[in-house]
């Protein structure tokens, strides 16, 4: 199934995106990593929430039905050290967000990286060479 | 990036476009994810006026995965994990089978609300040190105290050689320390047995004896080994070791209670997990 039939599919089901939520524990029971997706579209808001942030997306499906893709990141701080600024993700930013599908059936995914307008792709993860040497 | 000064504010908001957040701060270099001049070599290890190693700074620990596993492991999201552990030398846990299956049991989801850094509690002695935020040491001559980006700290007291007594008990245990050579060796005991050692729940109690040996090897590299002895726990000592590397930039603060998300949704998980059981065990 190509992404956007994943995103018309999952409108036509759910109607709206549901707040959606993570576990600070067991990505793997919320996530599923073999699904991968990657939407474009533009930034509705971002919730500066912990543990972890929540960027939301508006999305159009081939059906021109919006849907809005919530892409969970890791905390504030962790962005920052990677490079993000609050001001590259002002609504209506256009970006591509890439990540893993959440196994609840909702527009909801764990967030591998984002690309910002002028081409930067920022990751939103988990850094693997995280503190190894400057 | 350069050493420049930052001035951070708080972050986070409930609407981005909140005017109020102010963060000023020099751009940052975009081409960090392009190949950059590989960096000079470091300098040697500082020197406090005492001649004892001066451990003062900023730095991060290279955590090889161990907030999510001590043994190697493969976990997609976090990025797996090297193992850290180098005695035993199979790298596995000693456990003991009750201990063992405590663990498998802390694994589950639904009992994510157990782990006390879910409630935004410390992650106690030594978890700070593997969870994937940063640390800044501050050092004098009687004490190094550790500052952990979750807002809290550990004291290491140089200028005492026994323990507090007995029956008081600490999330952060009671830490004395001494010099031997280059190498500060630091007790911890008096712990509380409440932290968990990982997410995945790897176990320590109160009947722990941890030993921690920082070893600076130049001006921006710690080595770090801890051994763990908890008989109540392992049918032997354990050690494991990790690089300790300084780092440009400084604290930030993480108020983790600030509009936490995941508190609320860990407890569900729980108390959906309950209701099931409840209602297969009146079957």
């Amino acid at each position: 199934m190509t992404l956007k039939t994943c995103c018309v599919t999952a409108a036509l089901i759910l109607g709206i995106a549901a707040p959606a939520v993570v576990a600070h524990h067991s990505f793997s029971a919320e996530f599923d990593i073999t699904k991968t997706v990657k939407v474009t579209g533009k930034v509705s808001s971002v919730r500066w929430s912990n543990p972890h942030a929540w960027i939301y997306i508006d999305v159009p499906g081939e059906d021109g039905k919006v849907v809005n893709w919530a892409f969970e990141t890791a905390t504030a701080n962790a962005l920052f050290r990677r490079g993000w600024r609050k001001d590259d993700l002002l609504p209506g930013t256009a970006v591509t967000a890439e990540g893993w599908l959440a196994r609840n059936g909702t527009p909801t995914a764990n967030t591998s990286a984002i690309t910002l307008p002028d081409g930067r792709r920022l990751f939103a993860g988990s850094a693997p060479n995280e503190g190894t040497t400057r | 990036m350069s050493d420049s000064l930052m001035t951070i504010t708080r972050v986070l908001s409930r609407t981005l476009v909140a005017a109020s957040m102010l963060v000023s701060l020099l751009p940052i270099d975009v081409a960090a994810q392009a190949p950059v001049a590989p960096a000079p070599p470091p300098g040697p290890v500082a020197r406090m006026p005492d001649g004892k190693p001066d451990l003062n700074g900023f730095f991060q620990s290279d955590h090889g995965g161990a907030n999510w596993g001590l043994e190697p492991h493969k976990e997609a999201f976090t990025g797996g994990g090297r193992g850290v552990i180098i005695d035993p030398p199979d790298g596995k846990l000693p456990y003991q089978p009750w201990a063992r299956e405590e663990k498998a049991s802390r694994a589950r989801p639904e009992r994510g609300y157990d782990d006390p850094t879910a409630h935004c509690i410390v992650a106690g002695v030594p978890r700070s040190l593997w969870v994937p935020a940063p640390v800044h040491i501050f050092q004098t001559p009687d004490h190094v105290v550790f500052l952990h980006e979750r807002m809290s700290w550990r004291t290491v007291y140089l200028n005492r050689k026994t323990h507090l007594p007995d029956t008081i008990r600490l999330w952060q245990g009671d830490s004395i320390g001494r010099w031997e050579g280059d190498t500060l060796v630091v007790e911890t005991k008096n712990l509380n047995g409440k932290p968990w050692l990982n997410e995945v729940g790897d176990v320590i109690s109160h009947t722990a004896t941890i030993v921690e040996r920082f070893t600076p090897v130049n001006a921006n590299r710690i080595d770090y080994q801890v051994t763990v002895t908890d008989p109540s726990v392992y049918t032997r000592p354990w050690t494991a070791q990790i690089p300790i590397n300084r780092q440009p930039g400084e604290m930030l603060e993480v108020a983790c209670l600030e509009d936490n998300q995941d508190l609320k949704h860990l407890k569900e998980v729980r108390d959906e997990a309950r209701a099931k059981a409840a209602a297969e065990g009146a079957k």
